[in-house]
Order: structure tokens, then sequence, then C-alpha cells
């Protein structure tokens, strides 16, 4: 990502109030972090008095939660594109998960065994070695028998690979599935989504003895950790948007909706092609800006004051400073700025793209 | 002279005009004699990857561009590389160090690339350090390391084509109507706008661009998506977008250092058909680059290429008729590397062992500036 922000603030400052019911810092981290964007407008205003535990509960219930989860999980196969998986069982992850007839690490085994994932990992030797590293975090150039071993059951030859026999590619995935790294690498994906750190030690231990006594308790990891007084802390410490985050955020804070899975792919695509996304970004910001699906006043609202308040908050999750007011109340008023230049100055600055 | 076993003997000969053992050539003598008067003054590096074998590779019949490119300069048919897959192996080359990287490990590395020392070393701004790269999650992570004292401030400008010059995100674009025309007084009044907002104690941004760089880069952006790049298609479009971005780069921007990245040819694993299409058509566009620069008095006289690719292939087809990569024989772990540049030797074939991890620090030797971690040596018997 080429927009590098070096972040100065003290190591644990913590996020004073924002676990105060609808601290707008609070209700933008959840939605980024859970369903990989900002809220909407209507989100913005449905939140306002909820406290932060009962938003993690509505949010971590909604399909949209599994949705971006699937999404997640998918990008970090990196089964998109063509890779894509297509086959029913696996497209209707998100639902099945949001129904609870599925659990996460069934979810995964379905992925794996989907004709995409082989189709993007072929033969033997790329197969077994990207299951064993993104699945268990092996690395295979140490482990060559491991390799050998997977290879040859791969093959459709009985073999034992980590202590259990086999025959095939679907043993492989299933014998692999069944360690208990796999259950703690899952669980660690998920509370680096949140932190933006890796799972601490003990409380990755816990985590893969909660999911291996219950897969089903997955979500209710989530809902613990995103409730919890260390997310809240935090907030303190802003972390980069992710390339996925970003392009739907752009989305909802300029249009006040998710861009649509065509919008998303290529937008996400093309943004994702440039060590510094900066320069398209502001194109792609002004075009969104300019076009009449945008609802930006024509003109400075009458209360200009408190229009700035609403778009530092909105877009930057926090109050403008005395002098930054001054300043923008001034551009748009004898500067001759207009609401559209305040809010592409905003987006295009690079603290939007932290959260 | 006995030829290499792995070239096919009618190339060997058609390349070696004057074959000659590299430690008649190398030693830091020669360096030396470049750095007093150096005539090369950019570089195009050419990560022809995917995985290809040098019998493919060297074969005139199959890659005549690159037979020329080694007949007026040195080839390396000796190379040593480690099978740490493409993306750790491509990053080797960049990067001057041995990168085991997972196959689908979507992290910077931690070494510093060519790219960033180039650019710290000489105080280049990015618009004269780009790659073009073919695409995929991946490659974006050339450009530039997580090293603490070099990263995303010194690194290069990447372009993956296929992910931005396609019709289907000009479509996405044109959904929302056209820009409006450049207007100098809204810039000037957005730069005041982004310098009101306060947050520097919190965030300060290192980006590669600084703001003139980003208006240039923009503008690039622009005339690309509408020009014929995002129009190619067929077998290997996304390698030829990225030699066709890299040529249009250089014609605007002239950079000082060019890298390209390429991936395609490994279809190889379902058809070795394909693959060696693939390295054709590859090939045909290396062929437009070199006679773009050719065509070019200035360039001409003042640009080095170095063309490798990761790593090879495996010896014999698999059940596909394809070919992996995973057999640790020499048809996988020795390439070929071919560099012809203003002052490297000409028509040479080194037969002595260097390293993929060797060109990072010759780069960097070519120009003056110090690749402090990479663990490779600058290439033997290269310069004239």
């Amino acid at each position: 990502m080429l927009t590098r922000l070096l972040l100065a603030l003290p190591a644990v400052q913590g996020a004073a109030g924002a676990d105060a019911p609808g601290d707008p810092r609070l209700v933008r981290a959840l939605h980024l972090d859970l369903l990989g964007r900002a809220p909407t407008r209507a989100e913005r205003e449905e939140s306002a008095g909820v406290d932060p535990r009962g938003l993690v509960d509505r949010i971590v219930g909604t399909r949209e939660f599994w949705q971006a989860w699937f999404e997640e999980e998918l990008y970090y196969f990196l089964l998109i594109d063509t890779f894509r998986p297509t086959a029913p069982a696996v497209v209707e992850i998100p639902d099945r998960l949001a129904e609870g007839a599925l659990t996460a690490p069934e979810a995964i085994h379905r992925i794996l065994l989907s004709p995409n994932f082989s189709g993007r990992n072929p033969g033997a030797d790329t197969f077994v070695t990207v299951v064993l590293e993104q699945c268990l975090g092996t690395t295979v150039q140490e482990s060559p028998m491991l390799l050998a071993a997977g290879k040859k059951m791969y093959d459709g030859h009985a073999a034992t690979l980590l202590g259990q026999a086999g025959r095939g590619q679907a043993d492989v995935v299933k014998i692999v599935l069944d360690q208990p790294a796999f259950l703690r690498r899952l669980a660690d994906r998920q509370w680096g989504r949140l932190f933006g750190t890796p799972l601490p030690r003990e409380e990755g231990r816990r985590a893969e003895e909660r999911l291996r006594a219950d897969p089903r308790s997955f979500p209710d990891l989530v809902r613990e950790w995103a409730a919890s007084p260390a997310y809240v802390e935090r907030l303190g410490r802003p972390r980069q948007k992710g390339p996925l985050q970003f392009v739907r955020s752009l989305y909802v804070d300029l249009l006040d909706r998710l861009p649509t899975d065509e919008e998303f792919r290529w937008t996400r695509n093309a943004t994702r092609a440039l060590s510094d996304p900066g320069p398209l970004r502001a194109v792609l910001a002004r075009l969104l800006l300019a076009s009449p699906k945008a609802a930006v006043p024509k003109s400075p609202p009458e209360d200009a004051t408190g229009w700035v308040r609403g778009e530092f908050l909105r877009l930057l999750a926090r109050e403008p400073a005395e002098r930054e007011l001054r300043s923008f109340l001034a551009s748009l008023g004898e500067g001759g700025s207009k609401p559209a230049d305040v809010i592409e100055a905003l987006v295009t600055h690079p603290e939007y793209g932290y959260y | 002279m006995k030829p290499p076993e792995r070239l096919p003997r009618r190339d060997f000969l058609r390349l070696a005009g004057a074959t000659v053992g590299a430690a008649a050539v190398a030693g830091p003598g020669s360096l030396a004699a470049i750095a007093g008067a150096p005539k090369t003054k950019r570089v195009v590096l050419v990560a022809f990857a995917g995985g290809i074998r040098s019998r493919e590779l060297l074969d005139a019949t199959i890659a005549p561009n690159l037979a020329r490119l080694a007949a007026s300069g040195v080839a390396y048919p000796e190379t040593v590389v480690r099978n740490v897959g493409h993306y750790g192996a491509a990053l080797s080359v960049f990067s001057g160090c041995v990168e085991v990287a997972g196959i689908r490990e979507n992290m910077r590395g931690a070494n510093p690339t060519i790219f960033e020392y180039v650019r710290r070393g000489t105080g280049l701004p990015a618009t004269q350090v780009w790659l073009s790269a073919t695409g995929g999650e991946q490659q974006v992570n050339y450009a530039f390391s997580d090293h603490p004292r070099y990263g995303s401030a010194y690194g290069a400008n990447l372009v993956s084509g296929e992910g931005i010059f396609n019709p289907e995100f000009r479509t996405v674009l044109e959904k929302f109507g056209k820009l409006p025309p450049p207007d100098a007084g809204r810039e000037e009044r957005l730069r005041g706008l982004r310098a009101a907002v306060e947050s520097p104690d919190r965030v300060k941004s290192v980006a590669p661009n600084d703001p003139e760089s980003a208006a240039a880069v923009a503008r690039y952006l622009l005339e690309e998506l509408n020009a014929g790049t995002s129009r190619l298609t067929g077998p290997g479009a996304a390698d030829a977008k990225a030699f066709r971005v890299a040529s249009n780069l250089f014609r605007i921007f002239k950079p000082k250092l060019l890298g390209i990245s390429l991936i395609q040819a490994d279809v190889a694993h379902s058809s070795f058909n394909d693959y060696v299409e693939v390295i054709r058509r590859n090939d045909a566009e290396l062929g437009r680059l070199l006679d773009g620069i050719g065509a070019d008095a200035e360039l001409r006289e003042s640009t080095a290429v170095l063309v490798l690719p990761e790593f090879g292939r495996d010896k014999d087809l698999n059940e596909r008729r394809g070919l992996d990569h995973g057999d640790a024989s020499e048809s996988l772990l020795r390439i070929a590397l071919v560099a012809s540049g203003p002052d490297f030797r000409k028509g040479k074939v080194v037969k002595e062992a260097v390293e993929s991890i060797d060109v990072c620090p010759t780069i960097a030797k070519i120009f003056g500036v110090p690749a402090e971690s990479a663990r490779g040596k600058v290439l033997k018997g290269l310069f004239a």
C-alpha cells in the first residue's frame, strides 16, 4: 500500500470516552472491523445511544457480518476474481453461517475443497504447500518429508500425514484442518482484523480450546473481543484501512451506499494495482463527488459550523479542532470553497486512510 | 569449448561469439573502470517470471529477442536460484536476499528492494523509479519493504496493468460521468484545506509520491486508461500489459530504474504449449521495448537491460502434459540471466555459476549506491 503513514501516538493512549454509547470512533471502527466498511447515515443515527455490547451483538448477528468474514477469508486464500468459488456449496456459506447451520471451520473446509481452490493451486506440490502454509503456518521448505507425504496422499496413494492415514486430496484437507494449529490460526486472523496485532499466546490457547470444544462458538469469540476494553484501548492507536475497507468506505461515505459487486471488484483491483493508490483514490473521490448520485450540498449550508463539524465526525470520526474549524469555515466563506471541496479534502487526506 | 549441457547447442553457438570464463573478466578492476566514466544512466530489470526453464528461454526459435539481447551482452546460463515459490523467488531478485515466503503469502518483505536502495541513495523522486507488474495481490509488495530505514517513502511507483487498465474498470468509472476539467484555483483551495487538517501528531504521510509526483501519476493513469492497453486480451495478455505499460512509462517519464515483473508462464502447470506461447508473446513484447530503446539515441546509449526468470521448471512433463516446479532438478534450480548495456561486455557467455540475488547489488553498483542488506555479489564478468 502506497500511502504509508507513521503513527506517532503514545503506545497506550487509549481512546477516552470511546466506550460511551454511540461514540463515533467506536461506531466507525466496529463497522470497519466487522463489516469491512464505514457506517451508513442511517446506521450512524441508529447507533446513537446504543451501548457498545449491544452494537456488537447487532452487527455480528447480521448476514452481512458473515459475508464480510467470508470475503476476508477468500482474500486470505487469494480466491478472488477468476478464482472466486462459484460452487453452490461455497456461495451459500454466508447464508448457512448466518442461520447457524454451518460453523466457521466447516466453511473453510468447503472453501478448500472447491474446484476454484484446486484451480488456484494446481498440482500436488502447490496444493499441499498452500494448504500447509495457509492453514497451519508450516514453513514447507523446512519440512520436505511432510510435503512429500502430502503430495503422495494428494496423488491418490495411501500415506500418513501428520500422524493420520489417508488417500486423496480430500484427506489432505481433512487431516490438516484437524490440527489444533488450524483453529488457532483461524482465531488469529479474526483477532488481527480487530486489533491489527497477532493473537496473544494465552488468548490463542483459550480460543483454540473453545473452538475445539464447540466450533459454533466462533461468533461468540468475536463478540467478546469486539466488546472488550482492549478493543476500546486499540482505538487510541489508529490503524490503516485495508484495501477492501477503503473502497467500500469511500462508496458509503460519498454515495451512502455499498458498491455493487462489480464496482467493488474492479475498484478494489485498480487500487490494489498501485503501490501508491493515493493518486487513483483522489481521481475516484472527485468522480464520485461530481456525480449526481452524491448527496452533496451545492452551496455552504446555513449552519456551516454544524455542517463542517458533522463532516469531520462522519469522515474522520472526530470533532475538528478550533483552528481547523476556523480554517474550513473561512475557506467555505470568502475562500470560495464549495461543500464538495471540503469533502474531497477530507477523504483525500492521509487521516481518512486510518481509523 | 564445451557448451553447457542444458543449452541447445545451436543457441549456445549463436550466443557465444566469444565465450569466456568468468574468472578472466571479473574483478573489482572492471567496476572501477566503469565508475570512472559510466555510460549507463538507466536500467531496465525484467523479472521474466512465472517459472521458465533455460531450454525454452534460450531457444532462439521461441525467444528470438532475448537471443538478440544475449548476443549484444552477457549470458549467464548457470544462474543459481532457490525454489521458494514465485513470490519469494521474484522478491529475492529485487532484494538480493533469499526470501522464503509462502506461496500465497501477502506480506511485504523485510529486506529493502533495489528500488528503495536506488531512491534512498540517489534522492530520485518516485516518478523516476517504476515497476510495471502483471497483477495479482502479491506483486504490489515488490515496490518496497517493511524495513524501518527504507520502506514506502523510497518505494517504486508500481502499476499492475491488468488490475487497473481493463474495460471493466473503465466502465465503472464511466458510470459516474466525466471528471470536471482541471481547475488550478480549486486545486489551490483543496491544498489549503488539506493543510488545515491538524493530524501531524497522529499521522505523518510518507507516501512514495510527493504532491507534484502524485499529480503526474494521476495524469498518467487517466491517459493510460483511455489508451489501447485496456483492450489487450488473450493468452498472456496480463504480461503483455505489463510490457506495454512499461514502454509507455519509459516514453513518458524516462525513469532511471524500471522494473517489469511477469507471471503468466506459470500456465505451464496445465499446458506446455500455452507456456511456450506465453514465452513467445512476452519475448515479442520485450522486442518492442528493445526497439523503442534502440530508436531513441539517448536511451540507446545509456540504458542497460537485465532479464531473468525467478526459477525454472521441472525436468519432465507432469501427467497433464504440463510442467510443475518442484522436482529440485537443475532444470528448476539453474536459470538463464541475460544482461546487455553500454558498460557491459558484448557477446559473452559466463559459464561460472552466479546467483539471481546478484542482480540487486549489481544494479546498486551501477547507480553507485550501497545495497547494505543484500546477500548477493556484483555479477562476475559483466562489466567491460
